[in-house]
């Protein structure tokens, strides 16, 4: 049992510095997802690097291009509270939410849920479906990394040793936003999620992005879907094939939740849904 | 009856403050100076030899104090075949089995050391499911099954622990008369407790090497028995004690880790507690049996039931426990609460090289009541019936008699029927509502109960019932202060402990209210009879001519001013005449049983019941086209008591019963990746939280059982029973669709109403 | 091993404990309070529940080290002494608490929501101890107690 150092750096700048003198040393944001995992010795850090008082990590600001950036240290409560997003930036206070329980809610981060890079979790289809962008520090600066490009494969993410998850961007979205949660009880990880934003008005949808979560090792959006279904009035039997689309690119594991058959079969009904949620009466 | 203070009033339970407060003690609340901290290391195979076990490295680690193995441990125990061992033996078999354990200084310690153990493994077929294990030729989990103590010895198939036959009347003749036969195989899966605090032991021995245990646990006496049993000792050199416990539904009904503590403390002559994690006691503890019942019902046009057979296959697990006897229960009440007079019930427990199936609310009733309950649906649904109509035509009512002849002396049944008709609201379009039934017992063996009148006339009262958070003391001691005619804050309840608390069999079967609840009327009543002759004495009259007074006074009848207080009389008999005023009261469940020129049985391990309680209930749902999924909108619950010694623990009897069936129902599921527990963590097997139960409304039915306290019986078990199939019973109503498995998960749903067009991911 | 300071229902306590100590492990090993309990130490049960900085939190999840200059709340600074807090009269009272190994986390969960909202519905009740799994109740008799306690109809 070799001891862990604990480092509470009061900037960025510090918090690189430590995480590239060490590679085995552990960020920890919310400690929701990192602390369990040292309660059952699934991990074994050699130090962790707190990042409760980087000031740089926090906030969730508009631009003024209505571009919206979260600090990753922000938590899923707060992102849920904020009245910074508008629009189809609705989908992300909607995932904040519905995310585990009020506790959770309350100390778990967006950054240390991007950086976990958990299928199962809410954030990454979530993320894929607004577009957003996570921006990420290193040694060598900064950079962004559209979600698509972020979530790699089961807990695998684009970060680099030594990279930290800065902040999360949204970009401006037009109509409504809807995280739609599927899961077998209310605390539980979804069976199956979708995010969608979409601007329908008129019987004819005009934008839409929709992602699929817990259904493969990584968020599925499958961009000829979307193109059926945008610049055209809605129509159920377009809908349906998107849905398909979907379905068919997805990668889904049987597990305890589901098999992945039953994923599949249900992720076109269920994105059916989640479009006449956001239509609207 | 009408003049009762305290019976039938919902006072707060005696705990509340300490509960509500966190001052409660629960086992690893405590702490002893010394004490050791113990942790346990898991078989990682379902089925291996045991070719060498190497403890050196771990004993050599500074600030471990003790590591005991199977070597340390020779006396085979258990209730109904002697195949259980605290640490394994020669073989594992399930993954998670108890193989070795240490004592430290710290927990971390102790689990460190648990790392240095060297454990050769020569890894063997495993059998993981009852069809696997009753194979032809199948790996045996129990080599020396034919050399174990048995309480029944009748010849049995390999890998089969218990096999009973119960039959009544002619069935194939009577299935070949009738009109409509229903007939259908039904698969249950193994529901975990769950109880939120994992299982634990301190244990500690004295100078002269007698062992208390304080644990968790749901009898004091059984723990007593099976660490004597298990540490080879006379019980006199074993105290166990109770601490709170926090759930446990049967399956803190054995012992857990008592023995391994007990003999870590005489080891290393320190205390030693020894709390399991929740993966720990996920993986090494119990579950509900996983049954497949084949059942098959007939009935006449006219609606009368009137044959039923069923095969009924239990997934024991690696060790026999209690099986034997939640078969031979699930036998007794297959038939469910109706008039069916041919039936033939046979069943039988697989060895499994999976961690041992137990008693758990219910003890086997909610697997077969599942299969029936679906059944008499399915007839009425046949015949064109009302399905609470079809069920009191066939309802059993008072005076009948049950399988094997016991007469039912008070029953509710048709009354709890009759009132859940009245509750239910008009069919709502998109929902379906379905009807389930429960019969159980309430009674089983013996208990015993002590009741002092202080010499301030306050009153202590001492059983062996360990409250399991049901509120059983709050309800024994109501039981007291009614019979006394004392306010509840005069009453000391004890804590179980074998050292002083007398008898008590456990917190099981339904039966604390009932059989414990007797003890202490009985035992309180012969306090009151020693204090009429004082105060007879006293007042200088006939204690014909004594009345009890409300709050602790004896007077005269009719004489108002001439009444003498508890105080006065007790102070009277410690220091004036006669000795202190104790009441004691010992009793046994004796009736029931099997007439043998009624009933044909064969392997039965189970022996007098007890008195025989009823419930109906209804659930309203809504089934989602897209996923399958059921969503429960209301349940409601009649249920007859005898009588509601405290109606708000009732309730919550009820309420917390059908939230545990609603699990049971729709989610709770230890499933298996080969022989591996695919789900063993609270983020993988689900149990109900506040944002998924549904609307429950408790209806609570009363037809006073002649022989309980006050005419009350037990609710501890029977409300978790008929919540799956009534959930069955409204998705058929709703969707016109049958749901044979458990838990009825969206996918298994979904495959139904597609006609089976998916295969479900089904139980390994 | 760190040393840290962490102050629990207003007092200051210095511990020396491991940089992966949690707020439960000082609370039961270190400092005696153990109303907070270890029903699965991974965040999912929710009996170790506590405020900090009068946030609902899971104290097993939650790093000692991480807390200093924070103030961390326990079941033990409620309706202490004669006097119960009146939500926990009413729990008791409502039937809602039976095996007790839940009741001071939902005491805290509750507690944390009537401070923002103090006239809740019974969904918002529902929600606000969504994370804390009862095994007894059935959650019926602790929302209506809550409701009760508040004012509120029952439901």
């Amino acid at each position: 049992m070799t001891p862990v150092a604990y480092h509470r750096p009061a900037d960025l700048a510090a918090v690189l510095a430590l995480l590239a003198a060490d590679e085995e040393a552990r960020p920890l944001a919310g400690g929701q997802t990192l602390v369990p995992m040292l309660n059952l010795e699934l991990l074994a850090p050699t130090a962790i690097v707190s990042l409760i008082d980087v000031a740089e990590l926090r906030g969730i600001r508009r631009l003024d291009d209505g571009t919206v950036r979260i600090g990753a240290m922000e938590t899923h409560a707060r992102i849920a509270a904020s009245d910074a997003f508008r629009d189809g930036q609705a989908l992300i206070p909607d995932t904040a939410r519905q995310i585990a329980s009020p506790a959770i809610r309350n100390f778990g981060t967006i950054g240390g849920a991007c950086a976990h890079g958990d299928p199962a979790s809410d954030w990454p289809a979530a993320l894929v479906g607004a577009g957003a962008t996570i921006e990420i520090a290193g040694r060598d600066g900064i950079r962004n990394v559209a979600a698509e490009d972020f979530f790699l494969q089961f807990l695998t993410t684009a970060l680099e040793p030594g990279e930290l998850v800065t902040a999360i961007i949204v970009p401006p979205l037009p109509g409504r936003g809807r995280y739609y949660r599927f899961a077998r009880v209310d605390s539980d990880y979804p069976i199956l999620s979708i995010a969608c934003v979409a601007d329908i008005a008129g019987g004819l949808c005009r934008f839409v992005r929709l992602a699929a979560g817990a259904c493969g090792p990584t968020p599925v959006r499958v961009a000829t879907a979307e193109a059926l279904l945008a610049g055209r009035p809605r129509d159920a039997a377009r809908v349906r094939q998107a849905g398909t689309m979907l379905a068919e690119a997805a990668e889904p594991i049987d597990d305890v939740r589901g098999s992945a058959d039953y994923r599949r079969r249900i992720l076109p009904g269920l994105i059916a849904r989640v479009l006449d949620e956001v239509a609207g009466p | 009856m009408t003049d009762m203070t305290v019976v039938g009033q919902s006072a707060p339970r005696l705990e509340g403050h300490e509960k509500i407060t966190g001052r409660t003690v629960y086992v690893d609340d405590m702490q002893r100076s010394g004490m050791l901290h113990a942790a346990v290391l898991r078989s990682p195979y379902a089925h291996a030899r045991l070719v060498s076990v190497d403890v050196t490295a771990a004993r050599a680690l500074p600030g471990v104090h003790g590591v005991l193995t199977g070597a340390d441990f020779p006396h085979r125990y258990g209730a109904f075949v002697q195949d259980e061992v605290a640490l394994a033996q020669g073989k594992v078999r399930y993954v998670g089995e108890p193989v070795a354990v240490v004592a430290a200084d710290t927990l971390a310690l102790a689990r460190q050391a648990l790392g240095l153990i060297a454990i050769d493994y020569q890894e063997l077929p495993a059998v993981m499911t009852p069809v696997e294990a009753l194979a032809p030729d199948a790996p045996l989990v129990h080599d020396d099954f034919a050399a174990y103590g048995r309480r029944v010895a009748v010849p049995l198939p390999a890998n089969v622990c218990a096999a009973t036959t119960i039959a009544e009347g002619d069935v194939e003749a009577a299935f070949a008369g009738c009109d409509v036969v229903i007939e259908g195989t039904y698969e249950t899966q193994a529901q975990v407790h769950c109880y939120l605090e994992p299982c634990g032991a301190l244990a500690e021995a004295d100078a002269a090497g007698k062992v208390t245990v304080w644990s968790s646990c749901q009898s004091v006496f059984r723990v007593q028995a099976t660490v004597a049993e298990v540490l080879g000792m006379p019980m006199s050199r074993v105290r166990a004690i109770a601490t709170r416990v926090g759930g446990a539904f049967g399956g803190k009904s054995d012992v857990t880790v008592q023995p391994l503590a007990a003999l870590l403390a005489v080891r290393t002559r320190r205390p030693v507690k020894l709390v399991l994690s929740r993966d720990d006691d996920f993986m090494m503890m119990r579950t509900r049996h996983p049954a497949t019942i084949w059942m098959k019902t007939g009935a006449m046009a006219d609606g009368r039931l009137v044959a039923r057979a069923a095969r009924v296959t239990l997934d024991g697990g690696a060790y026999a426990e209690d099986s034997s006897a939640v078969l031979g229960f699930a036998l007794l009440i297959a038939r469910g609460p109706y008039r069916i007079d041919h039936i033939r019930m046979e069943g039988q427990v697989a060895y499994t090289n999976r961690l041992r199936a137990a008693g758990f609310r219910g003890y086997g009733n909610p697997q077969v009541t599942f299969a029936g309950e679906c059944q008499v649906d399915e007839i009425a649904a046949r015949l064109g019936r009302d399905p609470i109509d079809l069920r009191l035509q066939n309802a059993v009512r008072a005076g009948d008699r049950w399988v094997g002849g016991q007469a039912i002396e008070a029953c509710g049944f048709a009354e709890c029927l009759e009132k859940l008709r009245d509750a239910l609201p008009p069919r709502m379009p998109g929902r379906g509502i379905g009807v389930a039934c429960v019969t159980h017992i309430s009674g089983i063996l013996s208990t015993s109960a002590i009741v002092r009148v202080l010499e301030d006339g306050t009153v202590t009262l001492n059983t062996g019932a360990v409250d399991l958070g049901e509120g059983a003391d709050t309800v024994l001691a109501q039981i007291c202060a009614e019979t006394l005619k004392i306010p509840l804050d005069r009453i000391n309840y004890t804590v179980p402990d074998t050292d002083g608390s007398p008898y008590n069999w456990s917190t099981g079967g339904s039966r604390v209210t009932y059989m414990v609840g007797r003890a202490v009327a009985g035992a309180a009543g012969q306090a009151r009879d020693r204090l009429f002759q004082h105060a007879a004495e006293m007042l200088e009259c006939a204690t014909g001519d004594l009345e009890l007074r409300v709050g602790g006074r004896v007077g005269i009848v009719g004489v108002p001013g001439a009444e003498v207080p508890f105080r006065d009389i007790s102070g009277r008999a410690h220091w004036v005449a006669g000795g202190p005023i104790i009441g004691t009261t010992s009793v046994m469940f004796e009736g029931g049983g099997f007439d043998p020129k009624r009933s044909a049985v064969t392997g039965n391990g189970i022996g007098k019941l007890g008195t025989f309680v009823f419930g109906a209930q209804a659930a309203e749902v809504e089934v989602d086209d897209v996923t399958g999924q059921i969503a429960v909108r209301r349940i409601w619950a009649a249920h007859d008591v005898g009588r509601a010694i405290n109606p708000t623990a009732v309730e919550g009897q009820i309420a917390g019963g059908i939230v545990q069936g609603l699990g049971y129902a729709l989610y709770e599921d230890l499933r298996f990746d080969g022989s591996n527990p695919a789900n063993p963590t609270l983020m993988d097997y689900k149990v109900p939280g506040a944002l998924d139960v549904p609307e429950i409304t408790p209806i609570i039915v009363e037809h006073p059982e002649p022989s309980g306290p006050f005419g009350a019986k037990g609710i501890g078990e029977p409300p978790l029973v008929p919540v799956a199939p009534a959930i069955a019973n409204a998705v058929a109503d709703a969707r016109g669709v049958r749901m044979r498995a458990l838990p009825m998960t969206p996918e298994r749903v979904l495959a139904a109403l597609d006609g089976g067009s998916i295969k479900p991911s089904s139980r390994a | 091993m760190i040393t840290t300071t962490l102050t629990v229902n207003d007092r200051v306590h210095a511990v020396t404990v491991e940089a992966t100590a949690t707020v439960l492990d000082v609370l039961r090993d270190h400092l005696g309070l153990t109303g907070a309990k270890r029903g699965c130490n991974y965040g999912v049960c929710g009996t170790c529940s506590v405020l900090i900085d009068g946030r609902l939190a899971r104290a097993c999840l939650s790093l000692a080290a991480n807390c200093a200059g924070r103030a961390v709340t326990t079941i033990e600074a409620i309706g202490q002494g004669e006097a119960l807090d009146p939500l926990q009269r009413r729990l008791v009272e409502t039937g809602a608490v039976q095996c007790g190994f839940c009741s001071p986390a939902m005491v805290l969960a509750i507690k944390a929501l009537l401070a923002v909202n103090p006239h809740p519905t019974a969904a918002e009740i529902g929600a606000a101890i969504s994370g804390n799994i009862c095994r007894c109740s059935g959650y019926g008799a602790i929302v209506e107690a809550v409701m009760r306690a508040t004012g509120g109809a029952a439901p």
